[in-house]
């Protein structure tokens, strides 16, 4: 157990650092049930980061409306943008001859969020302690993180799907484009539920107060 | 047991008188507020305020002894509290002494030896002397009187090459700094104010507002043809609205602009140099129906300090700013109750008092200092000054008054910063949301406690290195041990 425990630390960190081996065992070697713990706890942790980091970093680098925060929230802004991702993502490949299933696509993206935790989650407690001449250290740490979430993306979708770059490149646009039809086809179908629904509830009470 | 009945009875009481009190004073203040008091939030939310001004008087031309009021358009103020009432429709002007008796009256004035009069006079400065510079608009003229209303000299439509060969000279608004020079609102002038010299002749513009282009309407313009074109709305700037001019001889002014500065501070080159410091540009209502639409601003008052007011003829409310742009106090409104107006025209300061001038109305509105009002206005003034031990005192009763004023606690965060107590200093920054301060103060607090602790720290630091090398020998050291008897 203790060995298991010390595994699944180890792995996804040395994924971030060696991404194209990394990604190689994540697809071949690793069991999947593993690897799918894994990338919850990734998406549970970066959703935690996430609501600590809007509640406890520092007054310098975070001017934030308590009114406006709400945890539940920024749990949906980090598993709806993942889950768009996939769907687009899984739906696409298909099409053009992707290697990859769906879960394979899953547990990489949740893989390369991993530097969004790791740099991000110090600095929650470290931006307490910095000045506003220092806090140019944390924006490029911030930026540094998601660079290097992008490049995790990029190669983990190259080794999944075993496309060349290009190709690789070609998709993510792609994909983004379809993320981008799946938020209007979505807004859609609940504005026309929504209008559904009113329009029974109207007969309805139409019906109800009659005589 | 019926000791303790009767002991919880008591407790029972007290807690309930408790309540009662609470509940009736929580209605009192709320009751003695209304809503005409507000400020806006760092996040700009309209938070409740206490009421800083209250009227206390209505004028009229009657009650003054001074015959009815006949659309009045401009008020002006002396340092020493006398008033000059610019009464348009008949043709004069009143002036009255602090305690608001009549002093004088002017209908006319000679020259050359006969008596001329004013015709629809819209606008009215008087200086620190009290040399009276009346805008005579339906005469088309800037009339300069000295202070026992002899004629000094009268302006007449300049001519430069600078205006159009049909050029009505229209002035409206008119003031004059210390070294006479006079500074000319006129109607149809989209250059901005017209600047003469102290002999009355045209010397240039100044300070001219920015053109909004409305990109559609620039669309349309793109595409139709020159003759189309002619027919359509050209793009001018907007005209001015009001002036004022501080001790220091620089001018405010207020436009009515819907987008950008509508309130502007000109040097003399004629660039805006007002200080937009605050959590909102000064501009009047940040928050508003789309209906009725933003503030328009129809008068600026300058007073001590850099503090300047601004009346909203849209909503009839007086906005006051400190000179880094904090927005303090609000009060006014349209209506029919004492304090609130028809048509407000003019405000100017008497002192701390204000005076509203109602143009249909002909009436005068007097509003006086509340008890928050009062300390508001001295802590703002004694920042200014640089006295931050009083205007610690002061911020600080202030903001038991009014906790929502948030401006308030980046006063008192500098007089703790100064004082060197920095965590508190720290904590009064955050409320204000001043990031930049708050991060001064924690430079210096970092630096002190990590100065108090230096000893602790380093024996710690030092301990968990010789911890750390000894925990690694020892593992080496057994390493080998066990590699050896396996061995």
């Amino acid at each position: 157990m203790f060995l298991l425990n010390k595994e699944l630390v180890k792995y996804p960190l040395n994924l971030i650092v060696h991404p194209f081996n990394g990604y190689w065992d994540l697809k071949y070697d690793r069991s999947q049930k593993l690897n799918l713990i894994i990338s919850f706890a990734i998406l549970f942790l970066l959703a935690l980061t996430n609501i600590l980091g809007t509640q406890y970093s520092g007054f310098v680098v975070n001017l934030f409306n308590p009114d406006y925060m709400n945890s539940f929230m920024e749990i949906v802004y980090v598993v709806v943008p993942v889950l768009f991702w996939c769907v687009a993502n899984w739906s696409l490949t298909t099409l053009m001859d992707g290697e990859g299933k769906f879960a394979e696509i899953f547990t990489s993206t949740c893989f390369a969020l991993i530097p969004l935790v790791v740099i991000n989650f110090p600095w929650i407690w470290l931006s307490n302690v910095i000045s506003m001449q220092e806090s140019a250290f944390y924006y490029f740490s911030n930026s540094l993180a998601v660079a290097w979430s992008i490049f995790l993306l990029f190669v983990g979708n190259m080794t999944v799907h075993q496309f060349s770059p290009s190709k690789t490149i070609g998709t993510i646009i792609l994909t983004v484009v379809a993320m981008g039809f799946m938020a209007f086809i979505g807004l859609l179908f609940f504005s026309l539920v929504q209008q559904i629904i009113s329009f029974v509830y109207i007969i309805y009470q139409e019906l109800v107060m009659r005589n | 047991m019926f000791r303790r009945l009767q002991n919880m009875k008591a407790h029972l009481l007290v807690s309930l008188c408790c309540l009662i009190g609470v509940s009736a004073g929580g209605t009192l203040v709320h009751a003695e507020d209304g809503a005409s008091s507000y400020n806006y939030s760092f996040w700009g939310d309209t938070v409740a305020s206490p009421a800083a001004y209250q009227a206390t008087d209505l004028l009229s031309g009657p009650d003054l002894g001074i015959g009815p009021l006949k659309e009045p358009s401009d008020i002006h103020v002396t340092p020493d509290h006398q008033i000059y009432v610019l009464d348009s429709g008949n043709n004069r002007i009143v002036v009255l002494d602090e305690e608001l008796r009549p002093v004088a009256t002017i209908a006319s004035f000679e020259r050359d030896g006969k008596a001329d009069t004013f015709l629809n006079p819209q606008g009215l400065f008087v200086t620190e002397d009290k040399q009276v510079l009346v805008a005579d608009t339906g005469n088309k003229r800037v009339v300069h009187l000295d202070r026992n209303f002899k004629l000094v000299k009268i302006v007449e439509a300049p001519e430069s090459e600078l205006l159009k060969e049909n050029f009505v000279f229209q002035p409206v608004r008119v003031i004059m700094d210390k070294a006479q020079r006079i500074y000319v609102m006129a109607t149809g002038v989209f250059d901005g104010f017209m600047e003469f010299n102290a002999d009355g002749a045209f010397t240039s513009f100044i300070g001219a507002n920015r053109v909004f282009i409305d990109p559609v309407e620039y669309f349309w313009k793109r595409l139709s043809t020159k003759a189309q074109r002619s027919q359509m709305v050209m793009f001018t700037p907007t005209e001015f609205t009001n002036l004022d001019m501080d001790d220091e001889g620089f001018i405010y002014a207020t436009n009515g602009d819907s987008f950008g500065n509508n309130i502007k501070k000109l040097n003399a080159q004629g660039n805006d140099i007002l200080r937009r410091t605050g959590y909102f540009n000064p501009q009047g209502d940040i928050r508003f129906s789309i209906d009725l639409g933003p503030s328009r601003l129809i008068d600026i008052d300058v007073a001590d300090s850099e503090m300047y007011s601004v009346l909203d003829s849209k909503r009839g409310r007086i906005f006051t700013y400190s000179g880094d742009g904090h927005f303090m106090y609000v009060f006014g409104g349209l209506g029919n109750q004492l304090g609130e107006f028809k048509t407000p025209a003019a405000i100017e300061r008497v002192g701390d008092d204000f005076l509203v001038l109602d143009k249909a109305l002909g009436e005068i509105t007097v509003f006086r200092t509340t008890e928050y009002g009062r300390t508001l206005n001295e802590a703002v003034r004694s920042y200014y000054r640089g006295e931050e031990e009083k205007a610690f005192q002061l911020f600080n009763q202030t903001i038991n008054r009014n906790a929502n004023l948030e401006f308030a606690y980046a006063g008192i965060g500098k007089a703790l910063l100064r004082q060197g107590d920095y965590a508190e200093a720290m904590k009064h920054f955050k409320r204000s949301m001043d990031q930049k301060n708050y991060s001064k103060a924690f430079l210096l607090y970092r630096k002190q406690v990590l100065r108090e602790h230096f000893a602790t720290i380093m024996t710690l630091i030092v301990i968990l290195a010789a911890g750390a090398l000894a925990v690694r020998k020892y593992r080496k050291t057994m390493g080998r041990k066990r590699g050896v008897s396996i061995e």
